[in-house]
């Protein structure tokens, strides 16, 4: 059964287009920030997200209230605020519906958020494949601009912020807060553990809070109807707001849905069609690439950080990605090994190294060639990979560790009948070329259409 | 080959609009380099250093270390083709295959005309409409081998000279 | 000081100590890769896991990312810190070419210790091993990327430590390389630390390449011969040959490295040039014959002319054994000498600048790292004491500002300011910056009217000096008066030669000069000479002048020089490679450099064509030399003399038995003499000649060293500021023929701003030795094509 839930960051979806700073303004957007700038002071902005319990939204969950608290007291200096819009973890594309629906509501969020810590300036740090997004961006800070609402001087306030479009070049790690300020600053974008927090010591080493895009574009509401209503928008017991459901895979109608946290993962499916006709659901890998597989068993579990958490499972993105009757796993698992071994940042051994091993013992059993050890081999280097210098090779082993967990049978199975028993061909023994490296660097040049390693 | 003003004009804007700091603008100024030559030939990655007063080795260590930053030649539309696992799950490996074979070319290769390259990329955001391609900025959702030839049919037409290195 | 428990040991450690570095203390050395005590820590092998079953931290943590903290109990053989690390082993050999044979890493290989310690043997990996191309990275170091475990030392190293740029990580994920943009010379003065730093065979040393396994070669302690810093370095020597020179920890010089000048310039020793048989005028003849010839020569001036008529020429690369010993000569045989410095002034400079040490003043070059204002002053950190440049640009990582006064053009790895001034403008810049008070811009435009162009610098610098709570002065012995007063300012003067301040130290006050020796030649005063480890023409162009109005030149040396060719008698000796000796560096710390090879004409050359030697019985070729102090005493035998047993504790309070691995300060420093007068600016139109090393084979010992000759800059240049050539009509890059005395040199001229106005900055090469301190128009003329 389905229940008409309210929208809060989607209520323009109904336009079909990105809204306009007019339509925006007309359903009370912006009216946060003018009874905010000016009229509040930081530490009661700060003081309502910490009540809201808001937490990122980027995968971590960790508390924005908390994150913003860690600026040390009395800096003086330039702070910045980092918009995480990376969103390059597979099956997560809710950031790019949400920019396209209300471009201001995020810019308000934005602004709000940089009000709250006292931000100089704001760096959107977008993926490649959404430079129409960067644009739209460019264009309605603009217009939010030209109103008086950004840059110098806000409502006259004599709080000035500015923002600007940071483009990558495209790395999921450029996605990690710390390896982001890095590539912003023109380095390489190996993540940064040790050391001060980046909310003491980030970009320009200033303090810098990165959150995650639809983080930020919950601030309007929750600083315009209170703590009190953003919580009561969740509906597990200590959850908070609503939540951007990116839905895919075999699901009828695939899409991203705006529901109230802690909405059980069968009603999400629901709302996203269910199951294609003759299609049986298996297993869902429910928070983006980087968390585990979760069986049908956990239908009826709450959507939320801490239930999921509690349950051995991982909330992350809220990125649903819906594997069927028919769809191999040790394939799933393999094609993700895949995609993690090509965009580590390549600085600690159990990624670096760790991934193409586990990586290479898949397709082995994948194609047929498996024996009993690799498993025990598999494991092994999972488990290494948990204590890898950031949480990006954890994130890898989350899905590689939970097939073994739940789906160790359909691996046997691949031993026993020397094939994939749903009739994949056999996978490449080595990657995709990828074309671009210059050849006479790094790895023997590439054979005509295979990467070497 | 020198570049032409507008090219010099638009490095020199990104950069002063980062003025203090400029390496943010790397990227950028690589980006505008690429658009100009096609692909970042050596003679690019000079002047990205000349202008940023970044060493050489610090631009390939950023240009190698993305994926939208092609260090060899390219076609004139370079086409990612997702590979990650929503896409996969919808036969994306035959899509790819098809593309590679309607081109007549391998992963990552160039056709003779220069046209097209097919490149594997990581998810692109677009997993709601898999199996799905990127190519200069354009998502293309659910493809199939129609759709395709549909695609590339349309892009040969509007194909304009591509700017090469010597 | 945090108390924690490793293995079941208490350790109480400095705070910010890494728990790695804390069990090191103990003797527990976990395995690491990617830590290094002079980088810190990186976090990227994940070798040395540990775990930590109590305190603050719990569960298996890299021992060098977590500090050491109260109440921690850490456990280095838990069992999922032992599979851990195993696993990390497997995964580092998974693309290892095991090429260990051929390998000239293998037997010091950190990755072979690390794969034992780590307890994996067997690969069970089913998969293929990555392969890379390699790069050409110049004459110091090999690239093998094969055997790369990406730890990124080199990286770290390279960039973050030392300041380059031109070599690094590239590519990602399990594609990273570590090269350059395109194959070349490394950049760095300091590239050969790679060889080093490398934990594996990636980075090896190019020279030694080939030349031996590291444990076949025989190994001492030595100390760097080719600059005042006297870094401490380990000589390996294989087949009676130096093969190669490696870092050898000091924490109170040198730190983990050392330069490439230091690494690279000891080919002298084998080189084929070098004398290595007596010769009695020109003939080479055996060492018991020349020095019979030697004593009787000597003895006939002597009995013709007096004592007096015999003077000793000594020199600042000479150890201080030999010193002593030319000393001791000296005085049983009532001659001259011995002098060490060019002239008087050069000779009081050194001393002035050594008695300002006293009194706790000295710092260390390591010291240098951790203050927070460096003022180098007529000092040209890159060139003339490379390491000094690394030292200052860990002050500047850590927020210290530095200027570099210095009429030559300075490039360093660092932010820093340069002021451009002729010599006799600097003691007025000196005077701005160390004052207790900071001057004010009125001040500093009465200092330098002339340079407005510096009045915007000297302004921001003269307030953070005054601010600064640890500044140093580094400056040229020249200098040593404007060593200030203010006690806040350490001081770390540079000098010119390895064992310059040595000479000091053992000179007699009143011991006449270089100078006045070749004047008493001139006037037939001096009729004898005994010229150790000394090139005249280098020292004192008037003395080589003076020369051939010897009736006899006894030279001891190991370096081919035109005083050899000079020689009436020539006896060679042994270099520090053979002989050992103690040198005393620029902040009057004497240290002992072990001898680590006895002399011999290398294998590779004496094989002729045959291998193994097959003649047994013949004496080995190549082994006359001994060492300089030890051909004194026989000399002094030979013409009956008394030779007084004299320490050079009577000169420096330290005796050889005193001598501390990490080096002992003298205790026995010059009374202040003195100060020689600030430089004065040249009489008329001149322009100062001001003197410029280069980073290679302006040294010395790098003259004669063929790898360190090669890296030389193939044409000579003078360099001038742009409103001087312009006075002289000369244009950059231009050709010029430049009067030596009667000699015309072709150098080529660069203009520009970072020049001193005023100065001519010319090579110091023993060519140029000859110029006057000021030259003009007819020095420097257009070559005619
Ligand atoms: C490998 C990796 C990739 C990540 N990618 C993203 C991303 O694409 N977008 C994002 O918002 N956060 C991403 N994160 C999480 C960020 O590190 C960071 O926690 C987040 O941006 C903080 O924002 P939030 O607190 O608002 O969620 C990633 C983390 C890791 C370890
Ligand atoms: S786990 Fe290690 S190699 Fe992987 S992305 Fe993080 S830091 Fe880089
Ligand atoms: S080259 Fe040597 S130092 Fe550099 S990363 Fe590889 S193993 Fe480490
Ligand atoms: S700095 Fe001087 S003493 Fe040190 S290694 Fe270099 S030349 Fe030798
Ligand atoms: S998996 Fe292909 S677009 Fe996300
Ligand atoms: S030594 Fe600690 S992680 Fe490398």
């Amino acid at each position: 059964m389905q229940v008409e839930t309210p929208l809060v960051l989607l209520k323009n979806r109904h336009l079909g287009r990105p809204a306009t700073f007019e339509e925006y303004r007309a359903g009370g957007g912006y009216e946060a920030l003018i009874a905010t700038v000016g009229k509040r002071t930081p530490a009661e902005v700060l003081q309502l997200v910490l009540d809201a319990d808001l937490r990122g939204r980027g995968g971590a969950g960790f508390p924005a209230g908390k994150k913003w608290q860690g600026i040390p007291a009395g800096y003086v200096g330039p702070r910045y605020v980092v918009v995480n819009t990376d969103e390059m973890e597979p099956g997560t594309f809710k950031d790019r519906i949400l920019v396209n629906t209300d471009p201001h509501l995020v810019i308000e969020g934005i602004i709000l958020c940089a009000y709250a810590v006292q931000a100089t300036e704001g760096v959107c740090f977008i993926r490649p494949s959404y430079e129409s997004d960067a644009v739209l961006i460019e264009e309605q800070s603009q217009v939010a601009r030209d109103h008086g609402l950004l840059g110098d001087n806000i409502l006259g306030s004599g709080f000035s912020f500015d923002i600007h479009v940071h483009r990558s070049a495209g790395r999921y790690i450029c996605g990690e807060a710390s390896a982001q300020i890095k590539a912003i600053s023109g380095l390489r974008p190996n993540p940064r553990k040790g050391g001060p927090r980046t909310s003491v010591k980030g970009l320009w080493d200033c303090p810098t809070i990165v959150n995650n895009l639809e983080t930020l574009a919950n601030l309007p509401g929750i600083v315009r109807n209170g703590p009190d209503w953003f919580k009561s928008l969740a509906r597990s017991a200590g959850g908070s707001g609503t939540k951007l459901f990116s839905v895919s895979g075999r699901i009828s109608r695939p899409g991203c849905y705006e529901l109230p946290i802690g909405t059980p993962l069968r009603e999400i499916l629901d709302h996203a069609g269910g199951m294609p006709p003759g299609r049986v659901l298996k297993a869902v890998i429910p928070g983006g690439a980087s968390t585990p597989f979760m069986p049908d068993k956990y239908l009826d579990l709450e959507m939320d950080f801490e239930p999921m958490k509690r349950a051995g499972q991982r909330f992350g993105t809220a990125s649903i990605m819906v594997f069927d009757q028919n769809t191999c796993l040790v394939g799933a698992t393999l094609n993700l090994m895949e995609f993690f071994t090509r965009e580590s940042c390549g600085w600690c051994t159990p990624c670096r190294e760790g991934l193409p091993y586990v990586r290479h013992l898949l397709r082995l059993i994948e194609g047929g060639q498996g024996e009993e050890e690799h498993i025990g081999m598999i494991k092994d280097m999972a488990q290494a990979m948990r204590s890898a210098y950031c949480a990006f090779a954890p994130g890898a082993a989350e899905p590689l560790l939970s097939l073994f967990e739940y789906f160790e049978p359909e691996v046997r199975e691949h031993l026993r009948q020397k094939r994939c028993p749903f009739g994949n061909p056999p996978p490449a023994m080595r990657g995709k070329a990828c074309g671009t490296r210059p050849p006479t660097f790094g790895p023997t040049p590439c054979p005509e259409d295979q990467c070497p390693i | 080959m020198s570049l032409p003003d507008a090219v010099v004009a638009e490095i020199d804007g990104v950069i002063a609009a980062v003025e203090h700091h400029k390496r943010e603008a790397a990227v950028d100024v690589m980006y505008a380099l690429q658009r100009h030559y096609g692909y970042l030939c050596d003679e690019a990655m000079h002047y990205a250093s000349k202008a940023l007063d970044m060493t050489t080795l610090e631009l390939e260590s950023l240009a190698t270390f993305y994926d939208y930053l092609y260090r060899r030649p390219v076609g004139r539309y370079v086409i990612h083709v997702c590979d990650s696992v929503v896409c996969w799950m919808f036969h994306q490996d035959s899509i790819f295959d098809y593309l590679c074979r309607k081109l007549g070319v391998p992963p990552g290769g160039t056709t003779e005309d220069g046209m097209f390259t097919v490149l594997p990329a990581a998810c692109i955001g677009n997993c709601h409409n898999a199996p799905s391609m990127l190519i200069n900025g354009r998502f293309y959702d659910r493809l199939t081998a129609e759709r395709i030839d549909a695609v590339l049919a349309e892009l040969r037409q509007s194909a304009e000279e591509p700017v090469r290195c010597k | 000081m945090p108390d924690l428990i490793i293995d079941g040991r208490p350790v109480r450690v400095p705070k910010g100590t890494p728990v790695i570095a804390a069990a090191e203390s103990l003797g527990i050395v976990i395995p690491r890769f990617c830590w290094h005590p002079a980088l810190g820590a990186a976090g990227a092998c994940r070798m040395c896991a540990v775990m930590f079953l109590d305190g603050p931290v719990k569960g298996l943590e890299m021992s060098c990312m977590v500090p050491a903290a109260d109440g921690m109990v850490v456990e280095t053989f838990h069992p999922e810190a032992v599979t851990f690390r195993r696993r990390v082993v497997e995964l580092l050999m998974a693309n290892h070419p095991h090429d260990c044979p051929v390998c000239d890493e293998g037997g010091h290989c950190l990755l072979q210790d690390e794969t034992i310690s780590g307890g994996h043997a067997l690969r069970r990996f089913p998969g293929r091993k990555r392969t890379y191309l390699d790069q050409d990275l110049g004459p110091f170091i090999q690239h093998e990327m094969n055997r790369c475990i990406h730890c990124y030392r080199c990286a770290r190293f390279y960039q973050e430590y030392c300041g380059y740029l031109d070599f690094g990580p590239m590519q990602n994920a399990n594609r990273v390389y570590f090269g350059r943009f395109a194959s070349g010379p490394l950049e760095s003065p300091f590239s050969g630390n790679l060889a080093d730093i490398c934990p594996t065979g990636t980075l090896t040393d190019k020279p030694g390449r080939y030349k031996s396994r590291r444990w076949d070669c025989q190994r001492a302690p030595s100390v760097c011969p080719h600059c005042s810093l006297g870094c401490a370095t380990v000589a390996l020597s294989r087949y009676r040959e130096v093969v190669r020179v490696e870092a050898r920890e000091n924490p109170a010089v040198n730190g983990h490295f050392i330069c490439d000048r230091g690494r690279y310039s000891f080919g002298y020793a084998a080189s084929a040039e070098r004398p290595r048989q007596a010769r009695a005028d020109g003939v080479p003849t055996s060492m018991s014959t020349a020095l019979a010839l030697a004593g009787t020569r000597l003895g006939g001036v002597v009995e013709a002319f007096g004592p007096e008529a015999v003077a000793v020429v000594g020199s600042a690369r000479s150890s201080l054994e030999t010193q002593t010993a030319l000393t001791a000569l000296a005085r049983a045989g009532g001659w001259r000498g011995p002098a060490f410095f060019a002239d008087r002034t050069e000779q009081q400079a050194v001393a002035a600048a050594l008695a300002a040490l006293a009194g706790g003043r000295a710092r260390s070059l390591a010291e240098i790292g951790q203050a927070d204002a460096v003022l180098c002053l007529g000092v040209s950190p890159l060139h003339d004491a490379p390491m000094l440049a690394l030292s200052l640009r860990q002050a500047a990582r850590a927020g210290a500002v530095v200027a570099v006064a210095d009429p030559r053009p300075a490039t360093l790895p660092l932010p820093f300011t340069h002021l451009p001034l002729a010599p006799d403008k600097l003691p007025g810049a000196a005077a701005l910056l160390t004052g207790a008070e900071a001057a004010d811009a009125a001040a500093i435009q009465r200092a330098l009217p002339l340079s407005p162009e510096l009045w915007p610098a000297l302004e921001r610098l003269a307030p953070a000096f005054a601010a600064a709570g640890n500044p140093v002065l580094v400056f040229a012995p020249a200098l040593a008066a404007q060593a200030p007063a203010d006690a806040r300012f350490g001081l770390f003067p540079v000098l010119c030669g390895p064992n310059a301040a040595g000479a000091a130290l053992v000179a007699d006050a009143d011991a006449p000069a270089c100078d006045d020796l070749a004047r008493a030649i001139e006037a037939g005063e001096v009729k004898g000479l005994v010229l150790a480890e000394a090139d005249a023409a280098a020292l004192s162009p008037r003395l080589a002048a003076a020369l051939p109005g010897l009736e006899t030149l006894v030279v001891l040396d190991h370096l081919p020089t035109p005083s050899f060719a000079a020689a009436k008698v020539f006896l060679p000796t042994q270099t520090l490679f053979e002989s050992g000796g103690t040198l005393c560096n620029n902040e009057a710390r004497l240290q002992y450099a072990a001898p680590v090879a006895p002399p011999g004409e290398p294998v590779s050359r004496d094989g002729r064509g045959g291998h193994p030697p097959r003649d047994y019985a013949r004496k080995l070729p190549g082994t006359d030399p001994l060492p300089a102090a030890a051909l004194c005493a026989v000399l002094a035998l030979e013409m009956g003399l008394d030779m007084p047993a004299l320490s050079f504790a009577a000169f420096t309070g330290v005796g050889p038995e005193d001598v501390a691995p990490e080096g002992t300060r003298a205790t026995r420093l010059p009374a202040a003499p003195t100060a020689p007068a600030p430089p004065s600016a040249p009489p008329g139109q001149g322009l100062v000649v001001v003197r410029d090393d280069a980073l290679f084979a302006t040294d010395a010992y790098g003259r004669y060293a063929p790898l360190a000759r090669a890296q030389a800059p193939a044409a000579s240049v003078v360099r001038l500021h742009p409103d001087d050539a312009a006075g002289l009509g000369l244009a950059d890059g231009e050709a010029l023929t430049v009067t030596v005395g009667d000699r015309r040199i072709e150098a080529t001229l660069a203009v520009s701003a970072a020049v001193a106005r005023g100065a001519a900055v010319v090579p110091r090469l023993p060519g140029w030795a000859g110029l006057p301190a000021a030259i003009g128009p007819e020095t420097l003329r257009r070559r005619q094509p």
